[in-house]
């Protein structure tokens, strides 16, 4: 079974404003009224005529603007599975359906009912004018809200990130264990548990430092090392790692912690379960302009796998991964009866100098 | 006491009997890497006191605490875990210490102390009232004073003969102490009770077949046929053993 993953379209991450609510309704209402006021303001008036030409104005705009909001109250669960560009495309398409649709009502009503000339112009005039104008008015809505979604998606994300970083540097498991290996090492091998101690020490430094930046792929596999170096003193011969990694460009940068929690769930999920224990491969390629890096580990079959800590740290990394790359990076999974694989796909980039 | 430490990890095996040979007042008599190795040294050495690790790979710490329960005359268990998710697990297989890793001498000396204030009897009474959450992958049989672990995945029925009840799995067949009722309530998922003596695996069954003098039986997936008798359907039985076939 593969499964490719993308970003869902969670609430946190929805690009079009939600209009259902009563706030959205007052931010339509007060713009359609500037709005208003901007056109009545642009036009030649004649004297003393400006608050009948704004109160004409506002009839029309806050139908437009109510009405609009409703369409994409109703519509928006819909739009948004369209994906992105095409739920703005379509927005805005049908929007600017409803504006002529409302203009050649609008100009039928005071046709037949207007005694005085309500809308002095002609016809094709007139729904030419409210399409250009609110072509505009919409367009520069779509972007300012496409701009805000985008930045309140990003906070989200990285927020996100950040905490699942936290949350996956104190494993406890993790944590006490090595402790106790290093308790038990002070009395049997003291120049070994003085090591311990050091890596354990590396190792808490990177987490500390965080994930929100990138790293170069040395550094990285280097943290990788140090948590392998720990985690071997308690497994022993049960754990061993292959690194093929001759291929990899030791300057690409990656998303720092990327390959140690990784490497981290092949043993907790994978090897520590076994009783005989495996070997985790870490293969490491270059693939054009990508950087391809696999990590593959043993399952113990039949055995109800804990989905739910490998769940956690697999979004947390695609997550890392949309915020850096866009779509350009992807996390695939392969999961077998008794293996486990998971592959990453990301750009090739160097740090600029 | 006669202690058996019980962990995968070589350090925090080597840790507890460094803090054991401390107290010297205690003797660890074996050492075991596994659930598996546990219950055999257990069954061989009958020691007083186990202390288990919870997470280990093939039987856990936790199901093998219940296969120690089901024991002639119970050790006392003292679970030694890193992290303290698995404390209402522990709870329930009514162990009588849980010392946290990294292991401090005071604790697990504590702990040892109340093992050696229990007495037999209060471990047997503990013991029958342990109960275990979630399903076990394997029951276990006691073949001339030693244990023996039949994965629950291997066995195709189990038939109730008055006081035993006797497990037929892909390896023959043993009596194991479990009550029926029990069984049927712990792998009800999977089996289904096909008389008032016999609980079938579901997806070890082929068909269902009428004998000659119109009983229906159940035909297994490696049938020898020579159970016939063991495997027919009461009527009582036969609607709910038809809905289970069908999927439900």
């Amino acid at each position: 079974m593969v499964a490719k993953s993308h970003s869902d379209n969670s609430e946190s991450q929805a690009y079009l404003p939600d209009f259902c609510t009563g706030g959205a309704v007052i931010v339509v209402v007060l713009v359609a009224e500037l709005v208003a006021i901007l056109l009545t303001l642009a036009a030649h008036n004649t004297p003393g005529m400006f608050m009948i030409e704004l109160a004409k104005t506002s009839l029309f705009v806050l139908w437009l603007g109510i009405l609009g909001s409703v369409v994409m109250c109703v519509f928006r669960d819909r739009l948004e599975s369209a994906g992105k560009t095409l739920a703005f495309v379509v927005s805005f398409v049908v929007l600017e359906i409803l504006c002529v649709v409302l203009a050649e009502i609008a100009y039928q009503v005071t046709r037949i009912f207007g005694e005085s000339v309500i809308i002095d112009d002609s016809h094709l005039n007139f729904i030419l004018r409210t399409f250009a104008i609110s072509s505009i008015v919409i367009a520069l809505t779509m972007r300012y809200l496409y701009v805000s979604s985008e930045w309140r998606r990003s906070v989200v994300l990285e927020a996100q990130a950040r905490i699942s970083a936290l949350q996956a540097l104190i494993r406890p498991h993790f944590l006490f264990n090595s402790m106790n290996t290093i308790a038990s090492l002070t009395r049997s091998d003291p120049r070994q548990a003085e090591e311990a101690v050091e890596d354990l020490s590396d190792l808490l430094r990177a987490n500390l430092s965080g994930s929100g930046h990138r790293t170069t792929l040395k550094e990285e596999l280097e943290v990788a090392a140090i948590y392998q170096r720990i985690e071997k003193l308690r497994l022993g011969d049960r754990l061993s790692v292959r690194w093929n990694i001759d291929d990899l460009p030791m300057r690409a940068l990656i998303p720092s912690l990327t390959i140690q929690p990784l490497l981290e769930n092949a043993i907790y999920h994978g090897i520590e379960l076994l009783p005989d224990g495996g070997e985790v491969v870490v293969t490491g390629e270059r693939d054009d302009e990508f950087v391809v890096i696999t990590i593959a580990n043993p399952v113990a079959a039949g055995k109800e796998r804990s989905i739910d800590g490998n769940k956690m740290a697999m979004e947390n990394i695609q997550q890392r991964f949309a915020l850096a790359y866009d779509n350009r990076a992807s996390v695939e999974v392969d999961e077998g009866n008794s293996s486990f694989e998971i592959k990453l796909r990301f750009p090739y980039e160097e740090r600029s100098t | 006491m006669k202690v058996l430490i019980v962990d995968d990890e070589k350090p925090a095996r080597d840790r507890l009997r460094q803090l054991i040979a401390d107290f010297g007042s205690h003797e660890v008599i074996a050492e075991a890497t596994n659930g598996q190795q546990a219950l055999s040294m257990a069954a061989a050495n009958s020691p007083d006191v186990v202390l288990l690790d919870i997470r280990m790979p093939g039987i856990d710490g936790i199901e093998t605490a219940h296969h120690l329960n089901s024991m002639e005359s119970p050790p006392a268990v003292v679970f030694t875990t890193a992290y303290d998710e698995y404390a209402i697990d522990a709870f329930e297989a009514r162990a009588i210490g849980y010392v946290l890793k990294p292991v401090r001498r005071e604790r697990l000396e504590k702990a040892l102390e109340h093992a050696a204030r229990v007495t037999g009897k209060m471990l047997k009474q503990l013991a029958s009232e342990s109960k275990f959450q979630s399903r076990r992958q394997h029951v276990c049989a006691r073949v001339q004073g030693e244990l023996r672990l039949i994965p629950i995945d291997s066995v195709s029925f189990f038939i109730a003969d008055q006081k035993y009840v006797t497990v037929h799995h892909s390896d023959g067949q043993d009596l194991i102490d479990d009550s029926l009722k029990s069984l049927e309530d712990e792998f009800a998922d999977d089996f289904v009770r096909i008389h008032r003596g016999a609980l079938v695996a579901v997806d070890q069954i082929d068909r269902l077949q009428k004998n000659d003098d119109g009983k229906i039986r159940v035909v297994l997936r490696q049938d020898s046929l020579a159970d016939g008798d063991e495997l027919i359907i009461s009527r009582r039985h036969l609607t709910d053993v038809r809905k289970r076939l069908k999927g439900g």
